[in-house]
């Protein structure tokens, strides 16, 4: 970043004031919801199958009846609906990602590192092998809830302890965070593991196909019952972003400019929990898209979280829908779990996050 | 006006302030003195409502304890000791964020400069565009004055005074800028506004205090018109070391002289 010792004279005239990143992060989010129209445009028309979205839609437009009923079908039952559920669940990540990041006051706090997921996991695990038996209750009140539900719940709990133990007098130590992030992980892992022992040979086919991760498999029932939990985090998260903005200069502070914390605090926490929790019901455990993406926007655009949450949320849509394309093509016809797509990438640019930040990461 | 009476604060258990009696008024300096440990900065705390308390503290009249967070926001702003920042902000960012609450007391086109004007106030003219992480301990404190000033940048709005509560704010300044960002605080209580500063300068403390407040060990040693109160006797006894005070070439103000650790 440039710096202009003259830039910050008392009348910017004409000129954009220094230091005020507002007009890049418009134009960025507005690129970003262009890229996002492209990219779905694309994941629509491309795949195993030729239907064209070209061709289905001069074809609704004109009254033509002479597109295949073959082609109706993928494109609506099958490509629609996946690219649906890749934007719903692209942006619950990068958003619970930077909420949370925003909450914690560190940039490498995201669900999928400190249990969170796992905990979602736990929650979605339950309701697989338990929901014909002792969860019976559960899902018969619920319905298709059930599932995301339950691992809202799980993800709840486990941000809800991680909170406890990381935080201190309004302090998150990054090593205690990321520390008991593998104890919570670890323990949710050990009953699920629990579980899976006790599933039958169904269930288990259910939780290997879900558990890697993937959009495969995307129905209109699966995104009527995650869309609207992540509808709601992802409606309530911009009316967080002022007071996360004070919350990055510390707990104190944010009290002193007048944000009531501990309800930005639940709400924060309830958001990143139903996040977080709706997208590992329907797509397993899909890893650091929540921590490369905000990451990527803040060097761009700054941490201001007006402009942060709805930035992340379209990137992470567009990041998501690419991976997506990228495991169904690379090992064409057969499918790679989208998961591995976004570790293989995400990993590496985690790793280099902690090389570049060495130094501030003893906060 | 503020006040507060009989105040007690323990925190972990251990009763850190035992019965504080204190009061600042609007459009003076109230400087908050004593030794390391003997409560200031846990007192400034507790005056805006960020520690629990036994006791009252009011506002103009009203209980802290009754504000909500947003009024207690349109009151008074506080400048932390020290603020360490985990994302890349810069300084115009830092420094907007003071105007979340709305209440600075100025609109329009003069709103838009008023973070320049801020920052040229604390003689940081220049360094909008900066990344706050990358500047000095001393500049970021200025920064975050800035910032604190934006919140209540109209010492009076609708006839109401609203306070500064300032935590060791020239702690880690050079001198320019410690007569700077006390020259600050003078003009904002010179323009009906009140600040209160927690100090441990005695001789800034005697140049620019309207009023101190001395505590030790969790109590009021003393209070009063920095004449009355710097004396070598009470500061001897306070901060436990030889000194001796005398009165500035201007003939107006004392000066404190430290000469050895007390036997």
């Amino acid at each position: 970043m440039s710096v202009t010792q003259e830039a910050g004279s008392l009348a910017p005239s004409g000129a954009r004031a220094a230091g005020d990143r507002s007009h890049i992060a418009r134009l960025t989010i507005f690129g970003l919801a262009c890229l996002l129209v492209l990219v779905s445009l694309f994941s629509l028309t491309s795949g195993a199958s030729d239907a064209s979205v070209v061709d289905l839609a001069r074809a609704s437009l004109s009254g033509e009846l002479e597109i295949s009923a073959r082609d109706r079908v993928i494109i609506y039952d099958i490509r629609l609906p996946r690219v649906a559920l890749g934007i719903l669940i692209g942006a619950a990540l990068a958003v619970s990602g930077a909420v949370m990041q925003g909450l914690f006051r560190n940039p490498l706090a995201d669900p999928g590192l400190v249990g969170v997921s796992a905990g979602a996991g736990l929650g979605a695990i339950s309701i697989i092998v338990l929901g014909g038996t002792a969860l019976g209750p559960v899902v018969a009140l619920f319905g298709i809830y059930a599932l995301p539900f339950a691992a809202f719940l799980g993800g709840l709990a486990t941000t809800l302890l991680l909170y406890k133990v990381a935080t201190r007098r309004g302090q998150t130590s990054v090593a205690t965070m990321l520390l008991a992030g593998i104890a919570l992980g670890a323990m949710a892992g050990a009953f699920s593991g629990v579980l899976v022992y006790l599933a039958d040979d169904n269930q288990l086919r259910d939780l290997t196909f879900w558990g890697l991760g993937s959009l495969a498999g995307a129905t209109w029932a699966k995104i009527l019952a995650a869309g609207p939990i992540i509808a709601l985090a992802l409606v309530a998260s911009p009316f967080l972003a002022r007071g996360l903005n004070a919350l990055a200069l510390g707990e104190g502070a944010a009290h002193h400019l007048g944000v009531p914390i501990q309800r930005l605090k639940n709400i924060a926490i309830v958001a990143v929990a139903a996040a977080t929790g709706a997208s590992v019901a329907v797509s397993g455990g899909i890893g650091f898209v929540g921590i490369v993406v905000p990451h990527l926007l803040r060097l761009s655009i700054g941490p201001d979280h007006r402009y942060l949450l709805p930035a992340s949320a379209l990137l992470g849509s567009s990041l998501l829908l690419l991976a997506d394309a990228v495991s169904r093509t690379i090992v064409a016809p057969a499918e790679l779990p989208i998961g591995i797509v976004t570790a293989a990438v995400g990993a590496p640019f985690f790793l280099w996050i902690l090389l570049r930040r060495r130094g501030v990461l003893d906060l | 006006m503020i006040e507060a009476r009989n105040v007690h604060v323990s925190l972990g258990g251990r009763p850190i302030l035992h019965g504080i009696d204190f009061a600042a008024k609007a459009g003076e300096i109230t400087a908050i003195v004593g030794p390391n440990g003997s409560g200031k900065s846990t007192f400034l705390k507790t005056l805006s409502g960020e520690l629990d308390s036994m006791g009252e503290i009011n506002f103009d009249g009203k209980d802290l304890r009754s504000m909500k967070p947003w009024q207690a926001a349109s009151l008074r702003a506080v400048l932390p000791q020290a603020t360490s920042l985990s994302f890349p902000f810069t300084v115009r960012e830092i420094v907007r964020i003071g105007l979340m609450g709305g209440r600075s007391g100025v609109k329009g086109r003069d709103l838009e400069t008023l973070p320049d004007r801020a920052l040229a106030t604390v003689d940081l003219s220049g360094f909008a565009g900066r990344h706050y992480q990358e500047l000095s301990g001393g500049e970021q404190q200025r920064v975050q004055l800035a910032r604190v000033l934006c919140q209540v940048w109209e010492p009076v709005l609708d006839g109401q005074p609203r306070f500064l509560f300032l935590d060791e704010p020239v702690s880690s300044l050079d001198i320019k800028h410690q007569l700077v960002i006390m020259d600050v605080a003078h003009d904002y209580a010179r323009r009906g506004g009140g600040v209160i500063a927690v100090l441990h300068d005695l001789n800034l403390t005697a140049m620019y205090a309207d009023r101190i407040m001395m505590m030790h060990k969790g109590r009021v040693a003393a209070s009063g018109a920095p004449a009355e109160l710097l004396t070598d006797e009470l500061i001897e006894d306070v901060f436990d070391c030889r000194l001796r005070v005398g009165v500035a070439p201007s003939g107006r103000t004392p000066f404190v002289l430290p000469q050895s650790i007390r036997i």
